[in-house]
């Protein structure tokens, strides 16, 4: 649905996308992941046509977006960040304009804003001006006005910026709602974001695609945390001279962090801490523990988060291509 | 065309939506009518709007950058541009509903005036033909004063930028086509004066109908709109 063909993009001297191909299948419900300035919006504005590539290609159904841009933008909706709406428009009249501009004639326009106003839930306020709703029901008349035409594609740049945490979970369920049916593009920086309404998730970071693949794939790929959990207490007094568990792992090689919490039924729960790219170090804490005479009840490692993936990528592009001094793109 | 109708359907109504476009109406409906009721409903002189389309050239040249102002520049700073620009609609499209949709709303804040006519008509008999002169010329320099401000408001995030903008370059247009030829001489100093759009209006003013100023009012005001039309595609290339 979406092809990305080597795909570059310079503001003047600073090079915002470097390279990017990537193609997303119909009905994909894809989450573009990145820091701020990683060429998210700058990606998806060129796949909605509203800039050229420097060079490189960008197709939607089969269309460029450039020299078919009218085509693409009849295919897609395309919800900039933050919603921006006529505030002095009733929820009703932006609705049935949008509809107008989409090319539906006043019957079908009637009937595409009665069903997108209940699919956003905002048929209750079609009757108040878009400036005194609130942040959150502004953003869903947005959704609404993007779907008016019913498009193949839906692009949402950071749909739940500046809502508060009721106002996200709803913004959520209903993206989740609307994601079912069409291929669905996410921008946003917030990882919970697109790791819960995602089944894939592409990561850049510095203009390139630094990760593809869904959530758990991305995951799995990770190598170990380097995190590791262990319940234990210290042995009887009859064992012999008895070492809290805290002594114990602190004297264990390799060993980064400690964090020691007491239980109320006397066991300590460690999370130990080591190298992020270490072997596995489940055998010597357990040597460690068993030669010390400590009860373990549990030992696991922790595993990797999407949040671990996320920093960890963005440092390698960090590290790989280091943003330019200050001043050197002026 | 369609899609150029629909938004300056909205542009129009968005005049309205906002205590600024009665602000403008009053504010012109205020001025202009002292003007005529000091200067025309008075005992012994003619039953003509000659002053009034006079002083309303002048108003004119800062209440219709006031009026264009906004057209792009409002949009753009608020973000609603690119919800624009994403839907079907070319840029060709978007500067003429936005032009259109401001003409608009010139009519609606001309149209009042009429009860002008209204009164010469029931204290004398007024000669029609110089009051339609003279309402085609306000109309022909009103549109290429918004098309002047499209073009300034698709250059600009800033309205105020962009009132001045208009403002003052026709203000130094005229000085220049009025002061410039002297220092020039035959034949360029008549090539420069055609330039100026007062000395225009004024010949309207006083009801006569030349095509030639028709067509100059039109075609200068077509080349800010392609201007205006250029501009907004630059954006894409920004």
């Amino acid at each position: 649905m979406i092809r990305l063909q080597d795909v570059h993009k310079s503001f003047g001297a600073v090079e915002a996308v470097r390279g990017i191909t990537l193609q997303i299948a119909a009905g994909q419900v894809v989450g573009v992941l990145g820091p701020n300035g990683a060429g998210k919006t700058t990606t998806v504005r060129m796949i909605a046509g509203l800039i050229p590539p420097s060079c490189g290609t960008v197709t939607l159904a089969g269309m460029d977006s450039v020299s078919d841009s009218i085509g693409v933008r009849r295919r897609l909706g395309y919800l900039p960040e933050s919603a921006p709406l006529y505030r002095e428009m009733r929820v009703g009249d932006y609705l049935r304009y949008r509809a107008r501009l989409y090319g539906l004639d006043r019957r079908a326009g009637r009937a595409a804003v009665g069903r997108c106003a209940e699919l956003c839930r905002v048929a209750d306020v079609r009757r108040r001006r878009i400036g005194h709703l609130s942040k959150g029901y502004r953003q869903r008349v947005g959704l609404a006005s993007v779907l008016l035409h019913d498009p193949q594609v839906l692009i949402l740049d950071e749909p739940t910026s500046g809502l508060d945490p009721a106002q996200i979970a709803e913004t959520r369920r209903l993206i989740r709602d609307l994601a079912g049916t069409r291929t669905t593009v996410i921008v946003s920086h917030v990882l919970p974001e697109v790791e819960r309404s995602c089944d894939r998730i592409i990561l850049l970071a510095r203009g390139r695609v630094q990760a593809d693949g869904s959530p758990e794939a991305l995951v799995k790929a990770l190598p170990g945390a380097g995190r590791y959990t262990i319940e234990a207490r210290a042995a009887p007094p009859s064992a012999g001279a008895p070492r809290s568990p805290d002594q114990v792992l602190r004297a264990v090689a390799g060993v980064e962090s400690l964090e020691m919490m007491q239980s109320p039924d006397g066991w300590q729960r460690c999370l130990v801490g080591f190298a992020p790219n270490a072997p596995d170090q489940r055998e010597r804490l357990a040597q460690a523990c068993a030669s010390a005479g400590l009860l373990v009840r549990e030992l696991r490692p922790q595993a990797a988060s999407l949040e671990d993936v996320y920093l960890r990528v963005v440092a390698y592009a960090d590290n790989a291509h280091p943003a330019p001094a200050e001043g050197a793109a002026a | 065309m369609r899609a150029s109708l629909v938004i300056a359907a909205r542009e129009a109504a968005s005049f309205f939506r906002s205590p600024i476009g009665w602000v403008v109406i009053a504010l012109y409906l205020l001025l202009s009518g002292a003007f005529v009721a000091l200067s025309t409903l008075r005992p012994g002189e003619p039953a003509t709007l000659r002053a009034y389309f006079g002083v309303s050239q002048w108003i004119l040249l800062i209440v219709a950058p006031a009026i264009s102002m906004r057209l792009l520049a409002d949009e753009a700073r608020s973000g609603t541009l690119e919800s624009l620009m994403t839907a079907p609609v070319s840029d060709w499209a978007v500067v003429l509903g936005k032009y259109l949709g401001s003409v608009a709303f010139l009519i609606a804040m001309l149209a009042p005036s009429l009860v002008y006519v209204a009164l010469l008509e029931a204290l004398a008999n007024p000669d029609y033909g110089p009051l339609l002169a003279g309402y085609t010329g306000l109309l022909l320099v009103g549109m290429l004063y918004l098309a002047a401000g499209t073009l300034a408001s698709a250059l600009t995030e800033n309205q105020t930028v962009a009132l001045l903008a208009t403002f003052f370059f026709f203000v130094f247009l005229d000085l220049a086509a009025t002061q410039g030829g002297r220092w020039l001489g035959p034949p360029l100093d008549q090539a420069l004066f055609s330039l100026s759009v007062l000395s225009r209006i004024a010949d309207m003013a006083k009801g006569v109908i030349d095509t030639a100023h028709a067509a100059f009012f039109l075609s200068a005001s077509t080349v800010f709109l392609v201007g205006a039309v250029v501009a907004l595609e630059s954006r894409r290339w920004r």
